[in-house]
């Protein structure tokens, strides 16, 4: 028992160490915290349960030795790795302050997260919230004066928190998969980039832009959702995918919108004519040569949030951004449990298990599905507006197929039906990808110009083959792709696993389900 | 008035509306009837030509349907890998023609000897990872439900796709002519008219009707061989003992295990030949549309798709059928309508054919309804 926990701490600060490798600097602070609470919450599970200060106690030469093997690491990166990838070493005036902050919060945090533990249930709940908010507000204050810069692409995370948030109510909580998410993260984000954009010269209020994206999605949804009410299984994931296809292609070419009433126009006016007459009506025009969604260029810009005290938000001060997007998350998860209790919610898990059950139990098939969809667009919508905002221009190509998979994606890997759980895997996959892949490119660029392409100069063909494809942007998506595949294979039911679906898998493993191979086909 | 009478007037009205819609929105995604009518009044020949590069296309597309049917068929698995398969058909297709010099050659006999050899690497080698796919990724999910062995598919088909913009960068193996990185469309070089232009043939086999069409050397061998394999393939199934082992085990695996077929050995061997059709597929598109890209797969991958569910999943022949209609609609919508809104049309029709009528135009096979 106790040996495995050793083995734990040093995973851990081996996991860390390797970390500050790849971002080096002061990434050992931040990443000391975030181990410490990480090894204090997996640890807090396997020690026996006592008073909290012999928690701490316990957990002690743990915490010690995690903290012993990234100080180590993080030293080595200093005096090593940071010459081999052609840095200079950084001075003593960051070292040292870094190191300390990284082994004393990486203590400090697993000793206060494993003597939570030792609390009464509903205490070490509060605890664990509150140090939870301290992390989330201290964050981006750190990061600032660090001057790590993290923030930026921690909202692009969040962001894709939201998102997964919204489809895991219609893959998790009703079981409807969805392969074209995107197209609802799309719509919200045209809505708010045609609504306060110099594109039509509307300016419309952010505040006021973003609920009307929301509600734009949820309409969306229905309309999209209404076809696939009669399909289950994969023929609805492909009737979404056909969706999701569609929607990035119309608004990559609603770039001359001619609506003309056919009556009017030509149908009649042509009767007309085939009978050797003149036309008489006049037609009606719609719209004639309507630049809508601006095309391959996008919008750009689109109108800013602003508040009383903060005023505008800009890129250049993310720390707004960072806490809005904050609310709209502590805001859809309320919403979100809310709804997964209601009935409505309690409908959707009936429907999910067995729909010819739950509709002799008197549930309404339709419109639960079609509400699934449109709380399921709903917060894309959010995460629509707030994306067109912060970037302040959006092009069509960001709301391709590999979005909905990449949304797909972090569902999957949190644990489909498990909100947390998707938070968690939306935390993981997207800073992997925006944060971890390109320090990693950095990284290995460094290596190969400083180390590794002198060392391969007798072998240019080598040399260029090596230079050509060390670039790990390149295989992004190749890793996502991996990770559905592993997933399936190893833990179907995600990190942070719902525990219904996590017995259901389980069961199912048990006992192959007969009739689910040996349907009617000929 | 009859409940039946009330149907049919509801379905009209509904019918009716629809259609205004169609009128009243399609001139901004090309569906302008006037303009089509006046279009093709002006050159009705351009009629004739949409119709031959529409068939041609839609043999490809037949071909790679017929990947996507034989699997759902057997293991009602929609393997959406099997699109970027194709993708990784041509690029081993242009490997090998970079790597035996048959790329920069104007020698006839070097020129078929090299598409053959290339051939049938590209068949040998799609084949064979098509099993190892079905191996890695769906055999063990085969009773884990449906969702899993379709996200195992998602990942596979991410996997692939990628995988072939590795290789799309590899300068070594595959020439770039003058386009850099692996993200960019490459050339895949016009061979077949440069074989029959070294021949003394003309490319053009109704040049000399002077009637301004083309009905090239290309467009007839792409339309043989895919006759050739596909009724190879119905041949296949209908007379030899795996053929009618692959159907019994559609029918019912486990009636199938009863009579001592080996499931395990008929699935892979579906794969295989499903492989085997859309590498030799891969070669025929590189040859007759003259692009590689590692993104092909996808579009054309769904494209197919949309033929295999027009035709009736499972339906073999129905699948043949629908890569012809798609590949006909693709054209006339790329000529008629506009190329940028064509695969919005496909993919609409791909959502009506699933709503409306799931199981297809041909199809006897039971849908995914509820």
């Amino acid at each position: 028992m106790l040996k495995n926990n050793f083995r734990l701490g040093i995973l851990f600060g081996i996991i860390a160490g390797l970390m500050t490798f790849i971002f080096g600097g002061w990434s050992v602070g931040i990443i000391g915290v975030l181990y410490g609470v990480g090894l204090g919450l997996a640890l807090s599970g396997r020690l026996k349960r006592e008073a909290p200060l012999n928690m701490a106690r316990q957990a002690l030469p743990l915490a010690a030795t995690a903290s012993a093997v990234l100080l180590v690491m993080s030293l080595l990166q200093n005096y090593v790795i940071a010459p081999a990838i052609g840095q200079s070493s950084a001075g003593s005036d960051i070292v040292i302050p870094a190191n300390l902050a990284g082994i004393l919060g990486g203590l400090l945090f697993t000793l206060i997260t494993a003597a939570l533990h030792g609390l009464p249930d509903r205490q070490e709940q509060i605890g664990k919230l509150i140090l939870l908010a301290a992390i989330i507000v201290a964050f981006p204050f750190v990061d600032t004066f660090t001057g790590l810069f993290w923030l930026a692409q921690v909202i692009f995370a969040l962001i894709f928190v939201i998102l997964g948030m919204g489809l895991n109510i219609v893959v998790g909580y009703a079981g409807l998969l969805d392969l074209g998410y995107a197209a609802f993260f799309a719509i919200g984000a045209y809505t708010t980039g045609i609504l306060s954009s110099p594109l039509h010269h509307i300016f419309l209020n952010f505040w006021l832009v973003i609920w009307i994206a929301a509600g734009m999605a949820a309409i969306f949804g229905l309309i999209l959702g209404t076809p696939t009410l009669p399909l289950r299984g994969d023929y609805l994931a492909i009737v979404t995918l056909g969706f999701g296809e569609i929607i990035p292609v119309v608004f990559r070419n609603l770039i001359d919108v001619t609506i003309e009433e056919p009556f009017s126009c030509w149908i009649v006016p042509g009767i007309q004519r085939l009978f050797g007459g003149t036309s008489t009506l006049s037609c009606i025009y719609i719209a004639q040569h309507l630049n809508l969604t601006a095309g391959e260029q996008g919008i750009n810009p689109i109108g800013r949030p602003s508040l009383p005290v903060l005023g505008l938000f800009t890129n250049a001060h993310p720390i707004p951004w960072y806490f809005l997007i904050i609310a709209i998350i502590l805001m859809s998860i309320f919403l979100i449990n809310r709804l997964r209790e209601s009935r409505l919610g309690r409908a959707w898990m009936a429907i999910r298990e067995d729909e010819l059950a739950a509709s002799q139990m008197g549930i309404d098939p339709v419109r639960t599905k079609l509400l699934a969809f449109a709380m399921g667009a709903t917060f894309s919508g959010f995460a629509g507006a707030f994306y067109a905002a912060y970037i302040s221009g959006i092009f069509p190509d960001v709301f391709d197929f590999s979005a909905s998979i990449l949304i797909l994606c972090t569902v999957i890997l949190g644990g489909i039906g498990n909100i947390y759980g998707v938070i968690v895997g939306g935390l993981v996959l997207i800073n992997a990808d925006r944060l971890f892949l390109p320090a990693l490119k950095d990284f290995l660029t460094g290596l190969l110009k400083s180390t590794i392409l002198p060392a391969l100069a007798h072998n240019p063909t080598l040399q260029a083959a090596v230079a050509e494809n060390a670039n790990p942007i390149l295989y992004r998506y190749l890793l996502f792709g991996l990770t559905l595949i592993i997933m399936m294979a190893v833990r179907p039911e995600g990190l942070i696993p719902n525990a219904q679906r996590r017995m259901e898998l389980h069961e199912a493993d048990e006992a192959p389900n007969v009739t689910a191979t040996a349907s009617t086909r000929n | 008035m009859s409940d039946q009478t009330k149907t049919v007037l509801r379905r009209t009205l509904i019918a009716f509306v629809a259609l205004y819609i169609v009128f009243l929105v399609g001139p901004t995604a090309g569906f302008d009837v006037p303009a089509i009518a006046k279009q093709i009044q002006a050159g009705p020949i351009q009629l004739i030509q949409f119709l031959i590069v529409g068939i041609s296309n839609g043999a490809i597309l037949a071909i790679i349907a017929l990947g996507y049917t034989m699997v759902y068929g057997i293991i009602e698995l929609i393997n959406f890998a099997h699109g970027d398969l194709y993708m990784w058909g041509v690029f081993s297709s242009l490997t090998i023609l970079s790597l035996t010099g048959t790329l920069t050659t104007n020698n006839p006999t070097h020129l078929i000897w090299g598409i053959a050899v290339a051939l049938v690497f590209a068949v040998v080698f799609c084949a064979s990872v098509n099993v190892v796919i079905e191996r890695l990724a769906y055999r063990h999910l085969r009773h884990s439900g449906r969702l899993a062995p379709l996200i195992s598919a998602i990942g596979m088909s991410f996997t692939l796709e990628n995988l072939g913009l590795i290789w799309a960068q590899q300068s070594w193996l595959v020439p770039s002519f003058g386009t850099t990185g692996g993200a960019s469309q490459k050339d895949y070089p016009d061979l077949l008219s440069r074989l029959f232009q070294g021949l003394g043939y003309n490319v053009n086999l109704l040049a000399s009707t002077g009637i301004g069409l083309r009905f090239t050397i290309k467009d007839l061998l792409v339309i043989v061989i895919a006759a050739v394999l596909m009724i190879g393939l119905r041949l296949f199934i209908q007379n030899t003992t795996l053929g009618k082992a692959m159907r019994a085990t559609a029918q019912s695996h486990d009636a199938a295990r009863m009579m001592g077929i080996d499931i395990d050995r008929v699935i892979s061997a579906t794969f295989l030949i499903g492989g085997g059709l859309a590498g030799a597929a891969g070669l025929m598109d590189g040859l007759y549309n003259g692009t590689a890209w590692w993104f092909m797969g996808f579009r054309v991958g769904l494209f197919a798709f949309t033929a295999a569910v027009l035709g009736g999943i499972g339906n073999i022949t129905g699948a043949m059928a629908g890569g012809f209609i798609i590949g006909l609609m693709a054209s006339f919508s790329d000529g008629y309508l506009n190329a940028r809104w064509t695969e919005a049309w496909i993919f609409a029709v791909l959502v009506l054919i699933l709503t409306l009528k799931p199981t297809g135009l041909f199809g006897e096979q039971v849908g995914e309804k509820a």
